[in-house]
């Protein structure tokens, strides 16, 4: 009984923020203009005499005990600079996005709060008006870091010529590739440097099938499609990396996905992928080698990274080419609020994080002597304290091209995420951020359609002869069509302003 | 006493066969065959309750290394202490929930059931005049709620009780369903004559609430405390949602924490070129059974003391009127 009671309490707040999340759009969005406002035309005078004040700044990660120990030397620098304090408070990554939305949805004042397209949704949230419009701001105090960050993360990150986020400069591109146990690779004397797709790995895989009992060829994945999706990323809705990139489509009616999900369903039924992939959970954890071949997401040296952690040898083959989407360069942002009392301080306070090695370096490592050691050719080396007391998440926090690197780490790694930067391909619908609500209630009910479909056919787990055409049969009845002439309609407004 | 009949059924045994079996009925009990039936049934139900925790216990004794490699078993390939012993390097940390779940659970029953007791005993007299009013009060809340949003505005910037230990305590301390419960258990129990001859005594109000209607209704109280206690210690939506302190996060919220953080870098492809150093920070397997395990132990412990009350006053308080 009591658990029903609980149920229907929760249903209904459910219901309730909603309710509100519906309603404050357009009366929030209004206030919030009229309010920064009035902030850029005191900035002028705060530019002078800078009252001392307390910034609040959310960000995503396992709280840390050493995170007030670490504030105070943060704090008496950013006092020196800018004299404001910051009050920098974690959240954990489970419990992130639900904070953040009960956050924003009851007004709190906070400063900045870290966003992405996959915790704290970016456009959903910079659309909703909770975020700051930052393009005047940045100009007058954020200079230095405008040079700094990568221009296609400034470019990608606009919704409709407006950015809201401060993008964290990293690697630009989202490329996926296949990592390879290294051990079984020279054991068995395989050559994967032919391995370009998922169908150049079959002789590969019959040998690992054939002769290591105890290992599960695949490590569990889902079959690269080559798609920028609009939306997550199983959605059905997605524009084509070549061939006529200015057409929304479903992907799942496409050539190359059927061919695609055929090979990963072959190598279900020869026995190369574990027969409840489709409902496991398993994480296939990196430090137990029990697997052959696995699809992660790369950056520059991301192996030397992944053997670390894995303590053995790790090899990888690109799938793509990295491309830049959407969802890459929105990957790790940090947003003002328009609830915020000091945006400019805010931003000052970004501006200086991003490009001040000092500031940037000491949040993410920790005090040196304390929490790492530096070396005399000015690489480091952590101390046991760090990974047990302050174990930042770099990515998150800001501009990673001016971390101190380890003594492991290659000397040009910066200089190869610049380079991998440089050469990753934008994608077609760079930039085009779709906004759903026109459609909202077909896309709940195709979104249930398709976590009912996509996961066992990604993965390879049914036929996809079979399961395909019944998959969309039901997806057009979710009201596929309606959906994809609203993609199309925006998207093709978006091109004409471009 | 048995012998006597024994012999007199066995002279004439034939004659009264369908006599013998009768002295044999207990009408406590069932016959031979469906108490046999009946054991195995309720046994293997029994069985299949406490299963998944034994099983718990069982993956938090084996071997991380034998965990990833052949999953969960029954017996596994390799017991081993590992996962007690993570828990022993982290337990300033486990100690500290610890800490905070048992004061939360402690001072929030005692709080919560002396409130609902005192609620309850007013709207269950017939001389209060406003009995109708107050009772709909709480009843209205078990209709209709506020929702999160609100209620988040209304703890954190009304109450400013973000970030504190009364954040955890205060939301769950009034409960509409038990005040109602408590009434009708009141009414029950404890019957007006008995009051009244107390008032002849001369008696006050107070002296009457704490000497008389209190250990009559100490089934109802045992009952709701126990819900109580039970409901502080599960708790983790609150801490969930106002509390950011490490040093205040009680022991299921931790749990909890561990949990969607696992679930969540799971889901999230984005973070997969970070994995490594993101997944060094939680525990494995074996440390988040034994972790389950530490915090369920002393619960499932406290039970067997209030259940001689519990079955009494889930029977007499369950009827609404």
């Amino acid at each position: 009984m009591k658990k029903t009671i609980l149920l229907l309490a929760m249903l209904l707040g459910m219901v309730g923020l909603l309710i509100a999340c519906g309603g404050e759009e357009a009366g929030e969005g209004k206030s919030e203009t009229t309010e920064n406002e009035g902030g850029t035309g005191d900035t002028g005078e705060v530019g002078e005499k800078l009252d001392p004040v307390t910034l609040t700044w959310y960000l995503i990660g396992t709280p840390q005990q050493d995170l007030e120990l670490v504030m105070e030397e943060v704090n008496k620098y950013t006092e020196e600079k800018i004299n404001a304090t910051i009050d920098l408070r974690l959240l954990d990554w489970g419990e992130f996005d639900e904070r953040m939305q009960v956050i924003t949805t009851s007004g709190e004042n906070y400063d900045i709060a870290f966003t992405s397209s996959w915790a704290n949704n970016y456009a959903l949230n910079a659309r909703r008006g909770a975020f700051a419009e930052l393009n005047e701001l940045m100009d007058q105090y954020g200079k230095e870091m405008k040079e700094l960050i990568d221009p296609a993360f400034l470019e990608g990150a606009q919704i409709d010529g407006k950015l809201y986020a401060v993008p964290t400069n990293k690697e630009v591109g989202q490329q996926a590739v296949l990592s390879f146990n290294h051990e079984l690779v020279e054991k068995h004397d395989l050559d994967i440097s032919t391995v370009n797709s998922l169908t150049d790995l079959e002789p590969l895989l019959a040998v690992i099938k054939e002769k290591e009992t105890d290992v599960t060829p695949i490590a569990t994945f889902d079959a690269y499609l080559p798609f920028d999706s609009i939306l997550q990323e199983e959605m059905p809705f997605a524009f084509r990396l070549d061939g006529n990139t200015d057409e929304v489509v479903n992907k799942y009616e496409e050539e190359v996905t059927m061919e695609t999900l055929k090979v990963m369903h072959d190598y279900y039924k020869k026995g190369y992928i574990r027969p409840d992939a489709a409902t496991s959970t398993d994480s296939w954890p990196l430090e137990t080698p029990n697997w052959f071949v696995r699809k992660e997401l790369y950056q520059p040296y991301a192996e030397s990274v992944w053997s670390r952690s894995a303590g053995y040898e790790i090899v990888t083959r690109p799938l793509h080419e990295p491309y830049v989407f959407n969802n890459s360069v929105t990957g790790s942002m940090q947003a003002i609020s328009t609830t915020s009392q000091n945006p400019e301080r805010a931003m000052m306070f970004l501006n200086l994080l991003n490009t001040d090695p000092y500031l940037r370096n000491l949040i993410d490592k920790g005090i040196e002597g304390v929490h790492y050691e530096e070396n005399a050719d000015g690489s480091i080396t952590d101390l046991p304290v760090r990974v047990e007391r302050y174990n930042m998440p770099s990515f998150a926090i800001g501009n990673q091209l001016i971390l101190k690197l380890y003594e492991d780490d290659p000397a040009d790694k910066w200089e190869a995420f610049e380079e991998f930067n440089e050469k990753s391909i934008p994608s077609p619908a760079l930039g085009f951020y779709f906004d759903s609500n026109p459609v909202r209630t077909e896309i709940a009910a195709i979104s249930n359609v398709t976590s009912e479909f996509s996961p066992a056919l990604l993965k390879g787990a049914v036929d996809p002869e079979e399961f395909i055409p019944e998959f969309n049969k039901k997806l057009y009845e979710a009201g596929m069509q309606d959906v994809l002439d609203e993609i199309q309609r925006q998207y093709d407004e978006w091109k004409e302003n471009q | 006493m048995d012998t006597l009949p024994k012999s007199a059924a066995s002279t004439k045994r034939k004659r009264f066969l369908p006599l013998r079996k009768k002295k044999k009925f207990n009408p406590y009990g069932f016959s031979g065959k469906t108490s046999v039936v009946m054991h195995i049934l309720l046994g293997s139900f029994a069985f299949l309750c406490v299963f998944p925790f034994i099983y718990v216990i069982i993956i938090s004794l084996s071997s991380e290394q034998s965990l990833s490699l052949h999953g969960y078993r029954i017996i596994p390939e390799e017991w081993s202490l590992e996962a007690y012993m993570y828990l022993w390097q982290v337990r300033s940390q486990i100690f500290r929930a610890y800490g905070v779940t048992l004061f939360v659970t402690i001072v929030g029953t005692i709080l919560s059931v002396s409130v609902i007791a005192l609620y309850a005993y007013a709207i269950s007299r017939k001389q209060f005049l406003y009995r109708k009013q107050f009772t709909f009060i709480a009843f209205f809340t078990m209709l209709f709620s506020g929702g999160m949003v609100p209620f988040y505005i209304v703890m954190t910037q009304f109450l400013g009780l973000k970030n504190s230990i009364w954040a955890l305590i205060l939301p769950m301390t009034v409960n509409a369903f038990y005040i109602i419960i408590m009434r009708t258990f009141f009414q029950r129990s404890v019957p007006e004559a008995v009051l009244e001859s107390a008032r002849i005594d001369g008696a006050g109000e107070f002296r009457i609430f704490l000497k008389i209607v209190l250990p009559l209704s100490i089934p109802g109280i045992a009952t709701i405390a126990l819900f109580n206690t039970l409901a502080y210690w599960n708790d983790w939506f609150n801490a969930l949602l106002f509390i950011d302190n490490p040093s205040l996060v009680p022991l299921q919220s931790l749990l909890m924490r561990i949990e969607n953080n696992l679930d969540f870098i799971r889901q999230n492809a984005m973070l997969s070129s970070q994995n490594g150093s993101i997944l060094a920070s939680i525990p494995q397997d074996s440390a988040r059974m034994a972790m389950v395990v530490i915090a369920t132990l002393p619960i499932a412990l406290s039970y067997p003391f209030f259940q001689k009350y519990f079955v009494r006053g889930l029977t007499i308080g369950s009827v609404k009127e």
